[in-house]
This record gives structure tokens, C-alpha cells and sequence, in this order.
């Protein structure tokens, strides 16, 4: 038995039943595997749910790797084609991460289920976020730039939760949405806007 | 998190900003009225000059639709006081450019395969920007292409657009919301077709067909398997927009040729077709040294309905304006009369109507006419100041002219305001 076929058979019984396996039992009995072998890839259900997003993470970062335009991309660029093929991704099961979002209010107060994804996404911004400075698409700041990963997942929820709100053809305000966000998280991220805004705050600050 | 917040994408962010614009707007007339306080010599023009600025700049933020209402007000020169025709008349060529991922993302979603994937050559770069799409230069089997890509999402903010541009036109054009209405019916069902381009694909294949054998026109060959419902490949057209084109001092007869080419296309596709490519803004046209016009982009095409065709052509007639019946019968078929009117003021603007029918339409009654003529223009820009100035017409809320006109109107605009420029001298009679 695989992980992969663990991860599908358990998609399948959310899609088919609207509700998790009530046991690891239930869940090897459609797969005709005994319940060990469930424990030889995953310790818990937590595990397989959190699988399923980091799955969907890594399948779009290692095609995006593949791919030679993307390697000449920009920081910017490289978070948008990010985006886009990570909902393209996930709109082949939109209809298991509507489901979730029915019994969490998704993705609000409940995220533990994406708590591998976001280690892993943290670690990939992180990465764009050092070419950035190289290319000085990204300015440096003491304290502030650290936060700036804590932004980009926002950002990536934001993306998230529009897609799953989306209701237009193709979900193509998806794509504007995603276009208009991450133009703007870099215009802010790059110009002296910020700046002027932190410089102002310690000044007002200080004079007090 | 600043960039949560801030992100523009719903329609009250859209809202927001035409609000800044009215405050803005509302600012400018303050200031425009302490200044008069202070010099009562100051005109009105430095006031239209910020307020154009500041719906300009609004509006080409927005993109999209209301860009296209921008270009629609900016058409219609005359209607508007100068400084907002030339300020919008930029708003032709700039809008920002579409990201490459986004480029890329619009092919694998539509066509299933990268630009890499279906073309030899793919331009990331933009060529141009339209004001619902951009144009890419690419090459495949040795030939150069241009590939037109649709913004994503401009079908969905097309209505709620238009309802935030309205109390703008309904305050520039100074008309009431009613009546107002019915020309945004029209605007809005075009744009909506506009945005349509597997619509567009068709009709330009068939229109370019129909108007092949006109002569000195080009029309580039479409792609059909390299299209989609946001993509439309054709052939790389050469040549220059109107105004680069007058920088190279082309002669006089290249000029005719050009607007003999552009008149009878429109004449050909009006009373032969009664289908007409309505958007004649000189980005839609390339001009080359030989004299020879290529003609794309047939998103905006306006069908003719009949008895409209009958009773707007009759105007061109002098023997039918002499009687003073039909005249009459005609103005109010064409909705020029409104229902509201008093004898008084059916008398008033028949008169005035008559002078401007009789202006506009002086090409159409001759062998031949000169564009180049600038007393014609002159005359013609004259009479829209005076009309634009004279109290009843200022005061009367009511839109004249039935929703067909508005296309209509806008297309010879557009084709006179290009041979104008070309100072082409042509064969008008039909």
C-alpha cells in the first residue's frame, strides 16, 4: 500500500459519504488492507488530511521546477505562476476542499490540517524572498523583511478562500485576484511607501 | 497584514476609487469657484482640464469597461469640452500590462498547452495594450502572428462597471438618468459582446470576407485551432497607427487612397451589409507607405435594424428635408423629438437639428469632398460649441436620438475625424 492510494481512497470516502471514516479501520476496509499497514505511512486521519494539502503544494513546485520559463522568472513572477498552477491543482478536487471547508469554516479557526503545507510554503517564499533581494526586486529591511513570509501566506490563504468563494466561469476573477494581489504585496514589499509609513510611525512614536 | 487589506479586486474597492474621484471632482469645482472669486476673468477650461485628469486617472485604474466608456466619451468630440476629449483620447493607447505567468495561465487553461508549446516564437513582452486585452507578437512555421489575450474577469465587471461610471456621464453629458439608460442598455450589450471572442473570431472571418474585394484593404487570416474563448491568433499586420503614419509626411495621393479605402469600407458594410465594424479608433487601423490599410478587430460590430437604416439615411436626402412633415415624422421616428416636447420646443430643435444635419452630412451630397477642408471641421466644431452653450439645449435633460444612433453616430465620428486627420480629398457619391 501506498500513500498516494491511502490519500485517494480517503478523498473518495469524503466524496462519496460527506463526512470522515469514522475509524483507521473503516477507512483499510475499502482500501482491503489490514490496519497496519496504515500505520506503516501515517500515524493518524490528521495526518493523511495534512498529507493531501502538502501533496497539492509539491505536486505545483515540482512541475513549476521543470519548467525553463519559470527558471528565468522573476520573484514576482515566479509567486504568480505559484498561484495560478497551484488552483489549477486544486480545482481537481475543489469538490474534497469544499467538503472541508463545510466542517471548518475553512480556512478560518481550523488550521491544522494545513500545518505541513505551510512549513513547506513558508520555506518556498522564503527562497523567493532571498532571490528578490539579489535582484533587488525586494528591499532589505532590519526586523520588518522577516515578516515578510508571514505575508506571503496570508496572501496565500487570501488566495485560498477567494478561490473557494469563486463562483465565475473557469474561476477567472481567481486569476485577476491573484494578479492584483501579488502586484501589490511586491509594490509594497519594493517601494518606499513602506518606508515613508515606518519612518512616520517611529516618529510619532518618538516624539511622544 | 497591510496586503490583505488592501487588495482591489471587489467591486467596492472599485467603488472606493470613483468615489475618491467625485470628492476629487467636487474639490476642483471649490477650487474653480475661489479662483473665479478672486479673478472673474478665469473660463471654465483649467476646471474641465483637472476634472478630465482626475476621471482619466480613475477610470484607466479601473481598465476594463469603463477604459471603454473612457474611449466611447472621447470619440464624440464635440459633445465634450476639449480638455476631456484629449485627455481621454489617451486612453487609447495606455493601459498596464497583463504578468507573463498570467499569460501563460490564460493559454493552459483555454487551449490546454503553453504559448511555448503552440507557437515557434512567443513574445512575453506585450506589443500593445487594448483596453479589455493585450497583443502579443509571435512567429509559428516561419509567419508572424499577433496574439490578442483577454483580460481575466472582464466579462463579470462589465455591468457593475457601467453603474459606477453612469453618475459620471450622466454629470459630463448633463442628461437624465432615464434617458441615460437606454444608451447604456446599448453601451452595455455591446461591451458584453465585445468581451465574446469566439463571437469576434466569427464575425471577423465573415466580415472580412464580405469586404475583401474592396481595394488598398488588408485583413489579416485568423487561426481558429490557436484561438479560444479569451485568445485570437491572426496574422501580423505591418504598419503604423494614424498618427505615427502622418510623421512619415506621406503624399497627398497615398492619403486619398487611404481614405478612398476607408470610406468605401464604411459605405460597403452600412448600406450593403448593414453591419458595421463600429469601433474606428485609429489603434484598430494600420496605415503603410503603399497605401494600403490592414483592418482588424471586429469586437465591436453594430447591426443596423431596417427602419432605422431607412429613416437616418432619408436625413441625407435634401429633397425630403424640404417638407416640413415628413421632416418632422422622420425626426420623431428617430426618437430626435422626444415624447416630452412642447410645440415650441419641436420648432426650436428642428431648427437646429436641420443646420447640424445639414453640416454633418455635406459629404454625403457631393461627388467629391475634401477632408482636409479645416473650415469644414472648423464649422462643424463651432456649431457644437455654440449648440453646447446655448441654454435650452443645456437645460434639456432628455437623450435625443434612438440607442442605434449612438454606434452609428460614433462610427462616422471616428471616420470623420480619420480622414480629417489623413486630409484625405475622396469620391463620396455612392
Amino acid at each position: 500500500m501506498e500513500k498516494q492510494s491511502i490519500r485517494e481512497a480517503y478523498k473518495r470516502y469524503w466524496l462519496e459519504n460527506g463526512k470522515r471514516p469514522v475509524s483507521v479501520f473503516a477507512l483499510c476496509k475499502i482500501l482491503d488492507a489490514p490496519e497496519t499497514s496504515f500505520y506503516e505511512h501515517y500515524s493518524s486521519m490528521e495526518g493523511v488530511e495534512n498529507d493531501i494539502w502538502l501533496d497539492f503544494f509539491q505536486r505545483t513546485t515540482d512541475q513549476l521546477r521543470e519548467d525553463e520559463t519559470y527558471q528565468q522568472y522573476t520573484a514576482q513572477e515566479k509567486l504568480l505562476a505559484f498561484y495560478f498552477l497551484w488552483v489549477q491543482k486544486l480545482k481537481e478536487d475543489r469538490s474534497y476542499i469544499l467538503l472541508q471547508k463545510e466542517r471548518f469554516h475553512f480556512p478560518g479557526s481550523q488550521y491544522r490540517q494545513l500545518s505541513t503545507f505551510k512549513k513547506a510554503f513558508y520555506e518556498y517564499a522564503s527562497g523567493l524572498i532571498k532571490e528578490g533581494y539579489l535582484t533587488s526586486e525586494i528591499k532589505e529591511r532590519k526586523y520588518i523583511s522577516d515578516q515578510y513570509v508571514h505575508g506571503f501566506w496570508m496572501q496565500a490563504l487570501f488566495v485560498l478562500k477567494y478561490w473557494i468563494d469563486d463562483t465565475s466561469v473557469n474561476f477567472e476573477l481567481t486569476d485577476a485576484a491573484i494578479e492584483k494581489a501579488v502586484n501589490l504585496s511586491f509594490q509594497l514589499i519594493h517601494s518606499n511607501t513602506l518606508d515613508s509609513l515606518l519612518d512616520f510611525g517611529k516618529f510619532i512614536l518618538a516624539r511622544k | 497584514m497591510k496586503e490583505q487589506t488592501n487588495i482591489a479586486t471587489g467591486k467596492v474597492e472599485r467603488a472606493g476609487r470613483l468615489v475618491t474621484t467625485g470628492l476629487k471632482v467636487g474639490t476642483n469645482y471649490i477650487k474653480h469657484y475661489t479662483r473665479k472669486l478672486m479673478d472673474p476673468s478665469i473660463t471654465k477650461d483649467a476646471l474641465h482640464q483637472e476634472n478630465a485628469e482626475d476621471i482619466y486617472d480613475t477610470l484607466s485604474n479601473l481598465k476594463g469597461s469603463a477604459l471603454k466608456v473612457a474611449q466611447m466619451l472621447s470619440m464624440d468630440k464635440g459633445m465634450l469640452p476639449k480638455a476631456y476629449t484629449e485627455r481621454f483620447a489617451m486612453s487609447q493607447y495606455s493601459a498596464p500590462p497583463l504578468s507573463g505567468p498570467l499569460v501563460v495561465n490564460t493559454f493552459i487553461k483555454t487551449l490546454g498547452k503553453s504559448p511555448t508549446q503552440l507557437y515557434d516564437q512567443f513574445d512575453m513582452k506585450a506589443a500593445n495594450a487594448a483596453s479589455i486585452g493585450q497583443v502579443h507578437k509571435a512567429v509559428k512555421d516561419g509567419k508572424p502572428l499577433a496574439v490578442k489575450i483577454q483580460y481575466p474577469g472582464v466579462a463579470n465587471s462589465v455591468k457593475s462597471d457601467l453603474r459606477l461610471v453612469k453618475p459620471f456621464a450622466i454629470r459630463i453629458v448633463g442628461m437624465n438618468e432615464v434617458d441615460m439608460d437606454k444608451y447604456f442598455d446599448e453601451i452595455e450589450s455591446k461591451l458584453l459582446e465585445e468581451t465574446d471572442y469566439a463571437l469576434e473570431l466569427r464575425r471577423s472571418q465573415e466580415l472580412s470576407a464580405q469586404c475583401a474585394h474592396i481595394p488598398n484593404l488588408i485583413f489579416p487570416v485568423y487561426y481558429p485551432s490557436l484561438s479560444s474563448d479569451r485568445i485570437i491568433t491572426m496574422d501580423w499586420l505591418e504598419g503604423k497607427h494614424l498618427k505615427e503614419f502622418l510623421l512619415t509626411n506621406p503624399s497627398q495621393e497615398i492619403r486619398n487612397r487611404i481614405g478612398q479605402a476607408l470610406w468605401d469600407f464604411y459605405q460597403f458594410q452600412v448600406h450593403k451589409l448593414k453591419k458595421v465594424h463600429a469601433d474606428p479608433h485609429p489603434g484598430n487601423f494600420l496605415l503603410r507607405e503603399d497605401g494600403t490599410v490592414g483592418i482588424f478587430d471586429f469586437g465591436c460590430v453594430k447591426e443596423i435594424p431596417e427602419d432605422f437604416y431607412v429613416n437616418y439615411f432619408l436625413l441625407t436626402d435634401k429633397e425630403v428635408l424640404k417638407d416640413e412633415a415628413r421632416r418632422k415624422e422622420i425626426y420623431t421616428n428617430l426618437e430626435m423629438i422626444h415624447p416630452t416636447d412642447t410645440e415650441k420646443e419641436i420648432v426650436f430643435f428642428s431648427g437646429l437639428f436641420q443646420e447640424m444635419i445639414r453640416l454633418l452630412t455635406l459629404p454625403f451630397t457631393v461627388e467629391r469632398f475634401d477632408f482636409g477642408n479645416e473650415d469644414y471641421f472648423n464649422e462643424i466644431y463651432a456649431y457644437m460649441d455654440y449648440l453646447y452653450n446655448l441654454k435650452e439645449v443645456r437645460e434639456s435633460k432628455v437623450a435625443r436620438g434612438t440607442r442605434h444612433s449612438l454606434y452609428i453616430n460614433r462610427t462616422y465620428f471616428g471616420l470623420y475625424s480619420m480622414l480629417s486627420d489623413l486630409k484625405a480629398n475622396i469620391k463620396t457619391a455612392l
